[in-house]
């Protein structure tokens, strides 16, 4: 199993949401983040005096999957999260020891 | 009611109580069954002992069990030595039934001890009721329990004053929170219970029938929540609502919702006022202080007087439709609650609010909105009398209106309270005050009607804006607000702000940056005022990136200058010697023009106690122009000849004229601690070619444009015109000011000069 991450743009997350649930995808994590990648926010001029804006508003979206369909989930993110501007977000995959469906008790690619 | 003593006393305790828990008894009925059952099976389990009772208390001494209620009983003794092992013989059957058991052993004495420094057993004994045994152990305790209540009630009241408060902090309002703690929340059956407390102390009388049958009304749903949820949590939450609902009869989760908060407004209206009498009741005795209560002035027709606000002596509310607004603002400006007979009258004798309704009904509505958070007590108190549906009738839709959404918090009715409350705060960031407010009370107030919320609202609002006298601009701005009050939140977090379709989107819908201005001001009061969730930092920063930038297309378009003057003002004018000309309520001054004009005028002006409601200052042809829309403070219109005379003495020599109001502003030392959002300065510099203008919005105040234009002239400016405005309890004054030698201010430190200034003068003198 695989923990797949993504911070996306904030108006992204339905698209992201819909690709997801059209793989079939069942559940997710979603928080309101704020963060910056290479482009290190950006500069606002507030009141006569420059101010750089570190971080921007993001969301992280969070979701475990089987190995075997990382590839696809991952693709699928990226290509609903695109809009090849700046601050488009990132994906990262990492692996997952455990997984327990509290409910149930189920453990493991069951408990997915 | 049998209990089955062949099994163990504690099993057979325990099916007893779910036979009849699970049986069809519902209301009083499982109240007084369950007290019952508990009631046999503790006598059965004492016996025949002497010189020992059982009494129960706290909820259960009233009777009021629910099931999941916990018992509370003491074992009374007389100073038996073998008590302990009596009382563990009695105990531990229930322990092993699992029900809840709050036990204490004491003598009469010692229990009466405890309650003298304990104030929870003191409100639990006050309910003791004998259940078992000596029956003279009972009354005796009862006896000394009320005795020391009474005696020490001074001392105690103001204690369990706190506790209600602090639980109401705590807690939250039971009438307007979507998901309440039915016994502990403000309204709840704590207060009800504190009501009887102090009313045993003998201060006040007990509570009527209202509040009685407001409290059998929430024990009722009570008793059926922990039925459905097989728990013993008081919280009403959203899951079980429609269970509770259909075991108690009514129709749906809503019915049941409005019914516990009527019950709930009830109890805390008249806890409110209670609390106010036993404020009074405990008030050190008058000849300590003065002989005559003193009655402070704060509006035409109402006065304070310790503490509340009262309808003076002359007030006729059945001549003054307005008063009843009057009253309701003066006393939110002042933070201070209306008194409960200045209320009977407003309800039972108010004349009918002529429609449309006149300037000074609207005026005083939106000085209340304007008020901060003490709005909400004096709106609830409006509203418990049925004056403000009487004034809006649209409202009766949206009260008590749950809400079935994850994200409110509050009923739609308290929600747009809260909103306007949020507005208040946001009152400089707008040019128009009077429509954040008005737009804050009515975004929502299509939720108490059929179809989309927002699409109702629009439908309503044009009604509503007739019957309130707007003008036909200020209407259509509304409704705009009305149908676009998501627009910028959804855009924010559905679209690419990147795009520049997605702004000029947003630009299209509002138009032009005054309403951006409003919107974005009316987004984040919504917004705070609906819950934890619904608003943050993250949020936050993506409406503002959204507005930024909306505005930055919106730039460039400043709004049309009208022709100041009519003709008869140019006429006299045209005569070229000072006058002064009134005209109803109008008052235009004419003068060859000097430096420091405005201020002689706007401080005889106060002298003579008329509020400045808006003016317009101009000049042609070296003569100034100067109309004012005044209204007296209190009472009648001033004598003009003194005013005219006046005037004119100021225009050669000014010298006396800030002794004398500073004399008159004595006369109104207001007591409020209310702290309004701080004044702002804003420069305007595209606005005009020839002059710096610069706006100031500010609370209003006694004398207010006489400070603000005399500091203009301390910092050595010259006003060549100006418009200001009073919307309710703000202004918003635009000053077109030229320096000494005719020139634009533009040096940012004689800026930030002239700020200090006019920020010190909004400021009331000590």
């Amino acid at each position: 199993m695989k923990l797949v991450t993504a911070v996306v743009k904030p108006f992204k997350l339905d698209d992201v949401k819909q690709a997801l649930h059209d793989l079939g995808v069942a559940g997710m994590t979603v928080a309101e983040v704020h963060g910056h990648g290479r482009q290190r926010g950006h500069s606002e001029v507030y009141r006569g005096a420059e101010y750089v804006v570190d971080f921007v508003p993001k969301v992280r979206l969070e979701v475990v999957v089987d190995d075997a369909t990382v590839t696809t989930v991952v693709d699928a993110i990226v290509d609903a999260a695109r809009t090849g501007q700046i601050g488009d977000g990132k994906v990262w995959v990492t692996a997952v020891e455990e997984l327990v469906r509290i409910r149930t008790g189920e453990r493991g690619p069951d408990a997915l | 009611m049998n209990v089955d003593q062949t099994r163990s006393d504690g099993e057979s305790l325990r099916a007893a109580r779910d036979d009849v828990v699970a049986g069809p008894l519902r209301r009083a009925d499982l109240r007084a069954a369950l007290t019952d059952l508990f009631d046999q099976w503790l006598r059965d389990a004492l016996g025949d002992e002497s010189d020992v009772a059982l009494v129960a208390v706290g909820g259960y001494g009233r009777g009021a069990l629910a099931p999941g209620s916990d018992l509370d009983v003491v074992l009374l003794h007389g100073g038996r030595a073998d008590v302990k092992e009596l009382a563990d013989r009695i105990w531990y059957p229930i322990w092993d039934s699992g029900i809840k058991l709050d036990h204490s052993v004491r003598t009469v004495d010692e229990a009466t001890g405890v309650a003298r420094e304990d104030l929870k057993a003191m409100l639990g004994l006050l309910d003791v009721r004998h259940v078992a045994g000596d029956a003279e152990l009972s009354s005796s305790l009862r006896t000394q329990v009320l005795a020391a209540w009474r005696r020490d009630a001074r001392r105690r009241l103001p204690d369990l004053r706190a506790a209600v408060h602090e639980r109401a902090e705590k807690y939250g309002e039971l009438a307007f929170l979507l998901e309440p703690d039915l016994k502990e929340a403000r309204g709840g059956l704590r207060d009800v219970h504190a009501m009887h407390a102090a009313a045993a102390a003998w201060i006040v009388d007990a509570p009527g029938d209202d509040v009685k049958d407001a409290a059998a009304r929430l024990m009722d749903v009570r008793g059926e929540l922990h039925r459905c949820s097989s728990r013993s949590g008081d919280r009403l939450v959203l899951q079980e609502q429609t269970a509770v609902a259909s075991a108690l009869g009514y129709d749906d989760a809503d019915a049941l919702m409005r019914d516990v908060y009527d019950a709930a407004r009830t109890i805390a209206f008249t806890a409110d006022e209670m609390w106010r009498r036993v404020d009074a009741a405990l008030r050190p005795p008058r000849r300590w202080r003065q002989r005559q209560p003193t009655r402070r002035p704060l509006a035409d027709g109402v006065v304070e007087q310790e503490g509340e606000v009262m309808l003076a002596r002359d007030a006729a509310p059945e001549r003054d439709p307005a008063l009843v607004l009057r009253a309701a603002a003066a006393a939110a400006q002042a933070g201070l609650p209306l008194s409960r007979h200045a209320l009977d009258r407003l309800a039972d004798d108010s004349a009918p609010m002529p429609e449309p309704w006149p300037e000074a009904a609207r005026d005083a509505l939106l000085s209340l909105l304007g008020s901060g958070p003490d709005l909400v007590a004096v709106w609830e108190a409006l509203d418990q009398r049925g004056i403000v549906v009487r004034l809006v009738p649209e409202w009766a839709a949206v009260r008590c209106h749950p809400q079935r959404n994850a994200i409110h918090r509050f009923t739609v009715d308290r929600h747009l309270v809260e909103a306007v409350v949020e507005a208040a705060a946001l009152t400089r960031r707008v040019s128009r005050p009077d429509l954040l407010l008005l737009g804050a009370l009515f975004h929502d107030i299509g939720k108490g009607y059929p179809g989309d919320h927002t699409d109702a609202g629009v439908e309503l609002l044009p009604t509503i804006g007739a019957r309130l006298g707007l003008r036909a601009v200020d209407t259509e701005m509304l409704v705009t607000l009305v149908r676009h009050h998501l627009l910028l939140p959804d855009t924010a977090t559905r679209r690419d702000l990147d795009d520049p379709a997605t702004v000029r989107l947003v630009a299209d819908a509002v138009g032009d940056r005054t309403t951006l201005e409003l919107l974005h001001a009316l987004t984040v009061a919504d917004a705070r005022a609906t819950g934890p969730a619904a608003w943050g930092d993250w949020k936050a920063r993506l409406v503002d990136d959204l507005v930024a930038r909306t505005a930055g297309v919106l730039a460039g378009a400043p709004a049309p200058v009208e022709d100041l003057l009519d003709a008869s003002q140019r006429e006299l004018a045209e005569a070229g010697v000072l006058d002064v000309h009134v005209d109803g309520d109008r008052v235009t001054v004419v003068a060859p023009d000097r430096p420091g004009l405005l201020w002689r005028w706007a401080g005889v002006l106060a002298l003579h106690r008329l509020q400045i409601r808006s003016a317009t200052a101009t000049s042609v042809d070296h003569m100034a122009v100067t109309v004012f829309d005044v209204s007296p403070r209190f009472g009648s219109l001033p004598d003009w000849s003194a005013v005219r005379a006046d005037l004119r003495r100021m225009y050669d020599d000014a010298s006396s004229l800030s002794s004398a109001l500073a004399e008159r502003d004595r006369a109104y030392a207001r007591a409020s601690t209310l702290e309004p959002p701080p004044p702002r300065v804003i420069w305007a510099d595209d606005a005009s070619e020839s002059a710096t203008v610069l706006e100031v919005r500010a609370h209003d105040a006694v004398g207010l444009l006489y400070r603000l234009t005399s500091a203009l002239a301390d910092a050595g400016l010259d006003v060549q015109s100006a418009r200001m405005s009073t919307l309710g309890a703000e202004v918003v004054d635009a000053f077109y000011v030229v320096d000494a030698a005719g020139r634009k201010v533009e040096d940012p430190l004689q800026r930030q000069r002239i700020e200090d200034l006019l920020v010190t003068a909004c400021r009331r003198p000590a």
